[in-house]
């Protein structure tokens, strides 16, 4: 638009200085830049008619999986003799191959493929419009469109295959699965012993008992293994959100979150996923890979937020996870949070807390001054203090320091000891 | 190919006003002539936007003020034409060299060039035979002409500007 401002100004000047002057030959220069105009006037581009198909490799991915994009564009209208073709790649994605723009010519009927490869970041990110630019050959005239082909590419959280975790809700559900359901009956683990029922196996008679009482027979139960429902809560409050060089706290909680939600669900539990942050987005309690795969949809889609209301965790809606069930908060954990958690704990829930250390997360970066090493001594003993008074009053912790695997974390303070290991009473945890 | 083409309009723009001065022993305007030829050059080396036109503005200007001056106008057409033709070839450049993925670029390039051809060589054969013709108006005339070209000139260029994204 300047350049044909600049043609026009220049036309319109020569005209005028002729005229005033009154030499031909002052006018006469005006013609070339004339007719450069009217090649412009006549050559310009129709209105554009394009057809534009966008494809990826795949619409959900894992984190670090390449997706490949083909943009098909195809001229429905005129001859365009000079077009820019762009399409427009969200932010968060970073263009490992390819470019998605293209200089071009386009006959009518022609199709014109854009092809690029990308990889993301967690998240969902939307592939909006697809940006024309048409000109003449001399570049003058332009006509602009913008396309929209709306696709979809999802990112999901990276998943840490667990070995089982163990857990100890006070109630259970109705089918076997991997969960000590605190109630007799058949299953691995010694529970009791009760007097010998018709049908008992005859494996099951504790003779030693038998032997004490001549007329009666003892017969061993063992502690009945169920599934259980587990709600998982993801703390998504601004404040426990710590950036370290582009490093984010907050992506480890999703990504523990993501992992404890795949191991609980492959043992056959009921999982619900709560996002508490800057509104409350819920997953209700499921089964199966359904609903790991909205609950990995909902993880991708989890951005920590601020909000005056879920500033604290006292709107938790309890009554989103079943009574005495397993609720599982992942979160750095805050000392205003604890009569919250002690409070859900006298509710009757078994609580976990997964606690990625935003100290030793942090510290990392503040060097060796004796000013910075005092501060990060004093946080790391009040932070000890609050872990201690959450276990004290029954609250698993895992303190998980972020540089190493989780799974190591997550097994060290949680995994479910060998039976010998058990049989002699070290096998239990506060 | 379009870039030595470029190097070759900027010169023979140059040398053409240079000559079309010095043969009218207007030394004096050598200076700024050569002045802006290489600031056009320096502007194209740093990638500067407004170097372009602000080129054409000023060659143009040369142009003109040698006519007025009554100096050689074959030569101050010819430059002029150079400097248009340099001015285009840079813009089409930018365009080529920004986007990255150009599709059939010889036969883009080549297409352009013979377009540029087609409107340089009509423009410039009007303009000789304006130059050529000598046809006496009076005032009044010559002002009514004027006035037309400038009405129907600014109705073009209003259409291309509304049409125009």
């Amino acid at each position: 638009m300047r350049r044909l401002l600049l043609l026009s100004v220049l036309v319109y000047l020569l005209l005028i200085l002729g005229l005033a002057s009154g030499n031909g030959g002052i006018i006469a220069l005006s013609i070339p830049l004339v007719i450069y105009l009217t090649a412009t006037l006549l050559y310009a581009p129709e209105s554009l008619q394009l057809q534009v198909i966008r494809t990826l490799s795949a619409d959900r991915v894992s984190q670090g999986t390449l997706v490949d994009v083909r943009v098909s564009i195809t001229n429905l209208g005129s001859h365009l003799e000079e077009v820019l073709l762009e399409d427009v790649v969200p932010n968060a994605l970073e263009m490992i191959e390819g470019i998605p723009r293209a200089l071009t010519e386009m006959t009518p009927g022609q199709t014109i493929l854009l092809e690029y490869t990308v990889r993301g970041v967690r998240g969902r990110h939307v592939f909006e419009e697809v940006k024309v630019r048409a000109s003449d050959r001399l570049g003058l005239f332009h006509r602009e469109a913008s396309y929209h082909a709306p696709t979809q590419l999802t990112v999901l959280p990276h998943v840490t295959w667990l070995r089982r975790v163990e857990i100890r809700p006070l109630q259970t559900r109705g089918y076997a699965g991997p969960v000590p359901a605190r109630i007799g009956g058949s299953g691995v683990d010694f529970f009791g012993v009760r007097e010998y029922q018709v049908g008992d196996p005859m494996r099951w008679i504790n003779w030693r008992l038998s032997a004490r009482h001549p007329h009666t027979f003892f017969a061993n139960e063992f502690e009945q293994e169920r599934i259980a429902d587990v709600g998982l809560i993801l703390d998504a409050r601004l404040r426990s959100e710590v950036m370290i060089n582009g490093q984010s706290l907050f992506e480890h909680a999703v990504h523990a979150t993501a992992s404890l939600a795949n191991t609980f669900l492959n043992d056959g539990n009921r999982v619900g996923l709560l996002v508490y942050g800057r509104f409350l987005d819920w997953i209700f309690p499921g089964y199966g890979k359904i609903q790991r795969e909205r609950i990995l949809q909902g993880l991708a889609q989890a951005e920590p937020g601020d909000s005056m209301i879920f500033d604290n965790l006292d709107y938790i809606p309890t009554r989103f996870f079943p009574v005495r069930s397993q609720v599982v908060l992942v979160s750095p954990l805050w000392e205003e949070d604890l009569p919250i958690l002690i409070r859900l704990k006298a509710r009757g829930y078994q609580l976990l807390v997964i606690s990625p250390d935003p100290v030793t997360f942090e510290a990392k970066t503040l060097g060796s001054d004796p000013t910075a090493s005092l501060a990060i001594r004093i946080t790391r003993l009040e932070r000890t203090l609050l872990i201690r008074k959450a276990q004290h009053v029954g609250i698993q912790i895992v303190n998980w320091q972020v540089d190493k695997p989780f799974d190591h974390a997550i097994h060290a303070s949680l995994g479910r000891r060998p039976h010998w290991y058990r049989a002699v009473g070290l096998g239990i945890r506060g | 190919m379009t870039r030595k083409l470029w190097y070759v309009s900027l010169g023979c723009a140059t040398s053409a006003l240079l000559a079309g001065y010095a043969l009218g022993e207007s030394w004096i305007w050598a200076l700024p002539i050569l002045g802006f030829s290489a600031l056009w050059l320096l502007g194209q080396r740093r990638g500067l936007k407004w170097v372009p036109s602000l080129g054409l503005l000023l060659f143009i200007g040369l142009a003109a003020i040698g006519l007025w001056l009554t100096l050689a106008p074959g030569l101050m057409l010819l430059g002029m034409i150079a400097t248009l033709a340099a001015w285009d070839l840079e813009n089409f450049l930018r365009r080529v060299e920004g986007a990255e993925r150009v599709d059939h670029r010889n036969d883009l390039e080549r297409r352009h060039l013979r377009r540029l051809l087609m409107v340089e060589g009509s423009g410039t054969l009007l303009a000789v035979a304006a130059l050529s013709v000598d046809v006496n108006f009076g005032f009044g005339s010559a002002l009514l002409l004027g006035l037309l070209a400038i009405v129907g000139l600014s109705r073009t260029i209003g259409f291309l500007r509304r049409e125009s994204d």
